[in-house]
């Protein structure tokens, strides 16, 4: 489904890249997906959306080819060995930018639910320079694409992803996600770790993406 | 002078690593199970290892964990490493525990030359050995028989049990550095290229280890990672900034069958010192001379060779010996005849030229396997013995006190450190500008011209005390000094001296076993070889270095355990990240950062704290990587392994919560299984005739489909619920038509 709808998003962009964004644009556009998890580790909700800030479309354009975007869940399933062990040494419910995958730069941030939930937001900036320079050397074969993708710089707030900025952009986004979420998860023909099909709920994780990320 | 002969039985050594040593060179890869038994200590997976685990106090652990895991912390609370130096504790604790680090050791041994006379080298090529007499005693340096005791610094001795050198020719030396410039990637391609022989070549012996290593539990070091680091390890070339292959001592040897052997040893004394011969102006031709009269026992009268060599001993003082050999060559039928043992220290060039490769391919052909007599082989291990115990080890215990002394010391104090200071202030003033790169700040002793330091200053002087403490195996001095003077070269910007400073002091850190009770700072390690790196890579270019003090860090963090694991790890990504390896590498780069996720374990015996789900990953991530570079068989074991670990995370065995996850997965056991049978020559069509008449992989794939479909028909409801309704749409899809291809 993911898969489905970035490679349309992406058919749609290619050929109109370079007419529709403005540079300013592709400095700081920011990849997300975001995922809850159920107690169990079953994904209940999932969506990937792009950046509104600074000019950004709100689609995601993650370094994996087309083919590879399984890694989105590689990674974030991953993650949870960090989430495992966070939850027990840090106090509060959101967590914060707790792991990254390197290869691709790839943050991940945590927040807890009391009834057991996860949400787990992936984002990725864009190339940077530095990794820019690198890849250029020979990137794996994973990232076969990564190298060609536009070089942007890190001087923005939101391409910065352990920026106290951030993380506080992501707090709210967490907490508004989590009050949409009680709301969803109280509704009584929901039960506990069904897949939430809401639309409401939807809209409302694509606006709290659109206000604060 | 104690023979090898009474020396070796005396007990079993206790570690491995000599054992290792040993069966290596028989071949390469059923080291597996010894590896893994050295690593599963660390795992709770095994019964007799979780013991430990759980009767560890929990309250004692510290949530921070940040230094020790468990087995770690068992470990370094015995109290065998509060002592500083007594007894040896290395031989309890880390060489037994983690053969990796032996291997790191023994990489870094001293070099002897080998500077032999026309008719010794005539006498042994009689024997087979083309390559002359260095290549007839070159394997029996690496492993010295029996136990070697070493002072350190501070005036204690320890016994190590797998202590050797590298004999090398030094007509050989000089020539290597002129051909440098052009062929200076060339060590990592022929690299990449010997793995890719090795895994041609030895896939059955792959194939055929890689279910051992499931049986043991988990895998240590692969035996390809294991092949890479020691090809790594091996493939540096003598270089200025850096004195492991510079020759500590040569060993001068004539025969018995020289006419004029006096006069001979003068003239090889000082065609080495001063002739065509002589070593390149950046080495330090301060080294030790031995000399030795090889006796032909076949044709010439031992008298004589005993008068000659008591007239030698008068010349020359005590670095002397008398090496009695038969000169006939020997051939596998005959009664004493004992196979050479194959060297484990190869460069990859030669590697590749075919040097080792004798092993497998030859059975009784006497062009293969050189043999030789019990009583030559008795000879040469005293030979090497009394050479390295004797005069070599001596040799450099006094050097590295007289430099100490002399050099160091002056350095150490607070008036030295002033001085220094000072002198470089004031030289930076005179010469104007400190940036300007003609005159570079400092003490101005770095020739800019020729790269190096001249080896009588002070820099270079202490840079080899350093190495030969490092050689010497007193970590502690190693990197005490490497300290001292890896701010010098980027003061003087001799960069590759630098990096070079910055990789062997976070590796002596590392290798120090008192520091691995004390905490050290992980910060100031990771630190440390990211300027090495750096200055290797981006100011020198130099991929091979950069390579190796990666990839020792990778090794030498994930050892020490905890959360320096996730530190190698992270090593291990930006080696693939730098691009530095090859297909083959990458994918072994790949396996090592699984290695290194897995083998973090649960602290104090709770649930969190492990890396499962990463390791899994990277070993899924391998699995996809070794298909691609066309090898289903070491695919299919990256798979089994990832699904080992991920057993123990998942709710439901083979289930993925996430359905993209479990439709790739799916699909890589689908090509694995087809790409596996096609290698075997099986058509896509008769796979279900493969399948009964297959061996161990397949059954085991098989039992994990039944697994999968079983669990999807009888899914516990609170997942059922979550799961049903893309994915399910998706894993239908998936599954039909491997339904029809089992069923059919």
């Amino acid at each position: 489904m993911l898969s489905y709808q970035s490679r349309a998003a992406l058919d749609v962009l290619i050929p109109s890249t370079p007419c529709v964004l403005s540079p300013h644009s592709q400095l700081s556009k920011m990849s997300y997906y975001f995922t809850i998890l159920s107690p169990t580790d079953t994904p209940i909700f999932n969506i990937a959306f792009g950046t509104s800030k600074g000019g950004g479309d709100g689609i995601a354009r993650f370094r994996f080819p087309d083919t590879a975007q399984y890694m989105n869940q590689f990674i974030i399933h991953s993650s949870l060995d960090i989430v495992e062990e966070a939850q027990w040494t840090n106090g509060g419910m959101y967590l914060k930018h707790i792991d990254t995958y390197p290869p691709a730069t790839a943050y991940i941030s945590a927040f807890l639910t009391p009834s057991g939930a996860r949400f787990l937001l992936l984002h990725q900036p864009p190339q940077l320079p530095s990794s820019g320079t690198s890849g250029s050397l020979g990137s794996s074969s994973l990232l076969g694409s990564s190298a060609s993708t536009t070089r942007a710089s890190s001087s923005s707030v939101a391409a910065n992803p352990t920026s106290p900025q951030t993380e506080e952009a992501i707090r709210q986004f967490m907490n508004e996600i989590y009050e949409s979420y009680v709301k969803t998860a109280m509704s009584p023909f929901y039960k506990q770790g069904m897949e939430i099909k809401s639309p409401v709920f939807r809209t409302r994780v694509t606006a709290a993406g659109k206000k604060w990320l | 002078m104690t023979s090898p002969g009474d020396a070796a039985p005396v007990k079993p050594p206790p570690s491995l690593s000599r054992g290792v040593a040993r069966s290596t060179s028989k071949g390469r890869f059923p080291e597996g199970p010894e590896s893994t038994h050295s690593i599963d200590a660390e795992l709770p997976e095994t019964p007799t290892a979780t013991s430990p685990t759980t009767s560890l106090p929990t309250a004692t652990e510290l949530p921070v964990r940040s230094a020790s895991p468990h087995a770690r912390s068992v470990r370094s609370s015995t109290p065998q490493l509060a002592r500083s130096s007594l007894g040896s504790p290395f031989d309890r604790n880390i060489d037994g525990s983690d053969d990796t680090r032996s291997l790191i050791i023994r990489a870094f041994s001293p070099a002897v030359a080998i500077f032999a006379s026309e008719d010794t080298d005539e006498l042994v090529r009689n024997k087979g050995f083309q390559g002359g007499f260095s290549e007839l005693i070159r394997p029996f340096g690496e492993t010295v028989s029996g136990k070697v005791v070493i002072r350190d610094s501070v005036g204690s001795s320890r016994a190590w049990e797998d202590y050797g050198v590298r004999f090398m020719n030094l007509r050989g030396f000089g020539r290597i550095p002129t051909g440098r410039e052009s062929a200076r990637d060339s060590p990592l391609a022929q690299m990449e290229e010997v793995l890719a022989k090795q895994l041609i070549t030895g896939d059955n012996i792959l194939g055929a280890s890689l279910p051992s290593k499931d049986v043991l539990g988990f895998p240590g070091t692969s035996p390809l990672s294991k092949l890479l680091l020691r090809q790594l390890l091996s493939s540096t070339r003598p270089a200025p900034h850096e004195t492991f292959s510079h020759p500590v001592a040569s060993v001068i040897a004539i025969s018995s069958r020289n006419t004029a052997p006096l006069e001979t040893l003068r003239q090889l004394y000082s065609e080495s010192s001063s002739g065509h011969s002589r070593l390149p102006d950046w080495v330090n031709q301060e080294y030790l001379r031995y000399y030795v009269l090889v006796h032909d026992e076949e044709r010439d009268d031992i008298t004589e060779s005993t008068k000659l060599y008591d007239q030698m001993k008068r010349h020359f003082g005590l670095h002397c010996h008398l090496l009695r050999l038969r000169s006939s060559q020997c051939v596998v039928t005959d009664d004493d005849s004992v196979q050479v043992p194959t060297c484990e220290w190869l460069s990859p060039m030669e590697h590749l030229s075919g040097v080792g490769e004798a092993e497998t391919l030859v059975d009784l052909g006497t062009d293969g396997t050189p043999y030789l007599f019990d009583s030559d082989v008795t000879a040469i291990k005293t030979f090497v013995r009394e050479l390295i115990v004797q005069s070599v080890i001596p040799f450099m215990e006094n050097r590295v006190a007289v430099w100490n002394d002399q050099v160091a010391s002056r350095r150490r104090g607070f008036s030295g450190r002033l001085v220094s200071m000072m002198g470089r202030r004031f030289a930076g003033l005179g010469s104007g500008s400190r940036s300007s790169g003609s005159g570079p700040g400092g003490s101005g002793n770095f020739d800019p011209a020729l790269n190096s330091y001249s080896p009588e200053t002070p820099e270079a002087i202490l840079r080899k005390m350093a190495d030969f403490a490092f050689m010497l195996r007193d970590f502690k001095l190693a990197s005490s000094t490497y300290e001292m003077i890896r701010s010098d070269f980027g003061n003087d910007k001799a960069w590759k001296y630098h990096a070079g400073a910055h990789e062997m002091c976070a590796v002596s850190t590392l290798l120090n076993p008192l520091s691995m009770s004390a905490k050290i700072k992980l910060e100031n390690i990771d630190q440390m070889f990211e300027t090495a790196c750096y200055s290797y890579l981006t100011r020198c270019s130099d991929a091979t270095h950069a390579l190796r003090s990666l990839s020792l860090a990778v090794e030498l963090l994930k050892s020490r355990g905890g959360s320096a694991t996730e530190s190698a790890a992270k090593w291990a990504m930006r080696v693939m990240d730098f691009g530095l390896v090859g297909p083959v590498g990458n994918v072994l780069f790949t396996e090592r950062v699984a290695a290194c996720y897995a083998s973090k374990t649960p602290a104090g015996g709770a649930k969190w704290g492990a890396r499962r789900r990463k390791a899994g990953m990277w070993n899924i991530l391998a699995a996809d990587q070794w298909l691609k570079v066309g090898q289903p068989t070491m695919a299919s074991g990256s798979l089994e392994e990832a699904e080992r670990l991920y057993a123990e995370v998942l709710e439901t065995e083979g289930v993925f919560p996430m359905p993209e996850m479990q439709r790739f997965v799916d699909g890589l056991r689908h090509a694995i299984k087809v790409g596996y049978l096609e290698s075997r020559g099986f058509g896509a069509h008769d796979e279900t005739a493969a399948d009964h008449s297959l061996g161990t992989e397949e059954t085991s794939e098989k039992l994990d489909k039944r697994n999968h479909r079983r669990s999807l028909i009888g899914l516990p409801g609170q997942l059922d619920a979550g799961n049903l309704n893309i994915p399910t749409s998706g894993r239908d899809t998936e599954n039909q038509p491997n339904d029809d291809f089992e069923r059919a």
